[in-house]
């Protein structure tokens, strides 16, 4: 039994804050609610530009209050992943005193019971901060408890960055073709999909032919072999970002097996070097022992075929002509 | 906009039913709803002069799942196409001025997802401002809350004409052979349920789908000859507000309220079709755009029925073109929605031939 797709999608984001939200997250960093002047009004969150106008706005922040009036609200009982708090609470618009627009944000309120639009609330500032917009919540006026904020902060750079790493999950099961195609791989062979209305055979099967726009199932389908001809490959020199696990330069081939008219693209290749590779080059698949395949990381776009496939073993048959490959090289 | 050099008409619609988990990949579903206009119309892939969808790779969590959604259109040999990291609503009002350079006459717009693998509510905070709301998860759901709340606080609407609104999108569901929702509670049951994103309850927030919806849209006279009742597009317009929930009249929809007026969105409709995601917002829509009485309201039921996002603002379109086409009305409204609390607003106002 295959199990389901479960995939977290990751996105580390850097962002520069700008003048004004760097001011803003550094008040915050150090225990301070700063807003800015536009006119007669005070903005908080401050922003850059005038709203009505976009008129740029003076830079210099001033120090607005910590207590505020709840002019409208709502209540999380569900708390999902990526919400401050992991028990039920509010999010609510929050007018400052002294402010002339409201700012959008958590209430630790307890209870939905102790919730109302006009409430007064104040910031509770968090122990730890660095200088983000979660370095604190509001709660009711009279639970608010003071947090020495003062060591700590002193002497340190301005906030000029915030780092948001997005963290989604996602869960599906695999759409029958591919489920189809996994069982095949783990008992040691590839099936593709032939195209009733042009007979082209793709491997692996999309569950449908793009060229000719038909829907393809399992009367579509077909053993193909698992030997085939490379008819293109890279060598990937890696870089450092986040998640990467490469250290040294690998290849990444696409191999056309005997019987499919589409090329395995970016096929995991460890047991050949650069100069052993070639456009036109044979090769066969070692399957790993029966009991030792692994799918894990399948999803509904890629399969990672190195836990099926040991290595692509050159077949020692003279090449394939590469002339006649050159329509998969694109 | 109204003052445009060429008459553009939806000569042909097509939809899936949504579906709350499509046990497929995407482009099946775009494929199907291309297949069904090409055979409506009798036109070949190649007729097709130019090609635009709208779609979100994040809602099923596969980067440049809007590269493989071209499997879907019949992309060989290589056809002029682009896309739009929206709903398909905004697909169709880039084809539509592209259209009036005058060069090409078809285009074909597309709006598709598959939201089943995700978590929508998790996905959608995300549009929020970087700094100072999305760290904080303020999600879509939450933020409709609190405008459905400010509706209450302004005496502006009750829960109970939240519920009259469900009630109603229901009922009309019911007739509608792609609508996902098959209920028929009463206002009043449904005013016993449970607080989801209070004062908004689990049924006032529309069901996410899968789904795919396509049109095509051709210029001037090869229309009629494509079709026997085009629905033409008298106008179309976007307008949005801040992304601060805490900058705008929440009870208001002023963008709404422009874009209509730009568009030539006076006069009487027979029918209005709203991206209302939130009950409240079919509240607050109506009286931007001044509906009346005599103006019928989602009779597909709406996104409330069923909401395959990144397609549900281009339903709103195909539902009024197809009662045009079958004579069963004149002249409609259609909206789309984008952003949270209706930060974004579309509307195409649609005519049949007199």
């Amino acid at each position: 039994m295959l199990p389901d797709v479960d995939l977290l999608l990751e996105y580390p984001y850097t962002r520069t804050t700008g003048p004004v939200l760097g001011q803003f997250l550094t008040g915050l960093r150090d225990g301070h609610l700063l807003g800015i002047r536009n006119g007669d009004e005070v903005l908080c969150p401050p922003l850059e530009y005038d709203p009505a106008t976009a008129q740029a706005l003076d830079s210099e922040l001033v120090e607005v209050a910590t207590e505020g009036t709840v002019t409208s609200w709502t209540w999380v009982a569900d708390p999902t992943s990526t919400h401050p708090f992991d028990h039920p609470f509010a999010f609510a618009l929050v007018l400052l005193d002294g402010t002339d627009h409201a700012m959008a944000h958590a209430v630790d309120a307890g209870s939905i019971d102790d919730m109302s639009t006009g409430m007064r609330v104040a910031v509770q500032f968090h122990e730890e901060r660095t200088g983000s917009i979660t370095d604190f919540h509001f709660v009711p006026l009279d639970r608010a408890h003071a947090v020495d904020i003062g060591a700590g902060a002193e002497g340190a750079e301005p906030v000029t960055d915030i780092v948001q790493l997005i963290a989604l999950n996602y869960h599906e099961p695999l759409h029958a073709h591919r489920a189809r195609a996994a069982q095949a791989l783990l008992d040691g062979r590839f099936i593709g999909q032939r195209s009733p209305a042009s007979g082209k055979v793709y491997v692996p099967g999309r569950g449908y032919d793009p060229l000719e726009r038909v829907e393809m199932g399992e009367d579509d389908e077909l053993t193909v072999a698992d030997r085939g001809t490379v008819t293109s490959f890279t060598v990937i020199t890696p870089v450092d970002y986040y998640g990467q696990k490469e250290t040294n330069p690998y290849i990444r081939a696409s191999i056309l097996l005997d019987g499919s008219d589409s090329p395995l693209i970016s096929v995991d290749i460890r047991n050949l070097e650069e100069e052993d590779i070639r456009v036109g080059l044979r090769l066969q698949a070692v399957w790993r022992p029966e009991g030792e395949r692994d799918l894990t990381g399948i999803d509904n776009r890629s399969v990672p075929l190195e836990g099926v496939i040991e290595r692509w073993d050159p077949t020692g048959e003279p090449d394939a002509d590469a002339n006649k490959l050159r329509e998969f090289t694109q | 906009m109204t003052d445009h050099s060429r008459d553009v008409a939806i000569v042909a619609v097509s939809q899936t039913p949504a579906y709350e988990a499509f046990a497929g990949p995407e482009p099946v579903l775009i494929m199907r709803c291309v297949n069904d206009l090409l055979a409506r119309t009798g036109l070949e892939r190649h007729d097709i002069d130019f090609t635009l969808a709208g779609s979100c790779d994040y809602l099923s969590g596969a980067p440049f799942a809007f590269v493989m959604n071209i499997d879907g259109v019949g992309a060989w040999p290589p056809v002029y196409e682009s896309h739009v990291e929206m709903d398909g609503a905004w697909a169709l009002f880039e084809a539509w001025i592209r259209l009036q350079l005058g060069d090409i006459d078809v285009a074909l717009v597309i709006g598709s997802g598959r939201s089943s693998p995700g978590n929508n509510r998790e996905i959608f905070a995300l549009q929020g401002d970087p700094y100072l709301t999305a760290p904080l998860g303020l999600d879509p759901a939450s933020l409709a809350g609190i405008q459905a709340r400010a509706l209450l606080d302004a005496d502006l609407a009750t829960e109970a004409d939240f519920a009259a609104v469900v009630e109603r999108s229901w009922k009309a569901a019911a007739d509608n052979p792609n609508a996902m929702v098959r209920r028929s509670d009463s206002a009043d049951q449904l005013l016993d349920q449970p607080y989801y994103a209070a004062p908004l309850r689990a049924h006032d927030v529309a069901p996410v789908a899968d789904g795919a919806a396509a049109l095509l849209m051709v210029a001037g006279d090869r229309a009629r000859e494509l079709c026997e009742r085009p629905a033409w597009i008298q106008g179309i317009e976007h307008r949005i507000e801040s992304h601060h929930p805490g900058f705008r009249d929440l009870t208001d929809s002023p963008s709404t309220r422009s874009a209509a007026e730009k568009v030539g969105g006076g006069g009487t409709f027979d029918v209005a079709e709203l991206m209302v995601a939130h009950s409240h917002e079919e509240i607050i829509l109506r009286r931007a755009l001044g509906l009346g009485d005599d103006t019928v309201v989602n009779p597909s039921g709406g996104p409330l029925g069923g909401h395959p996002v990144m397609a549900t603002g281009l339903v709103r379109v195909i539902e009024v073109a197809s009662r045009i086409a079958d004579g069963s009305a004149q002249r409609g409204l259609a909206h789309a929605s984008s952003g949270a609390c209706l930060q974004q607003n579309l509307i195409c106002v649609l005519q049949g031939d007199d």
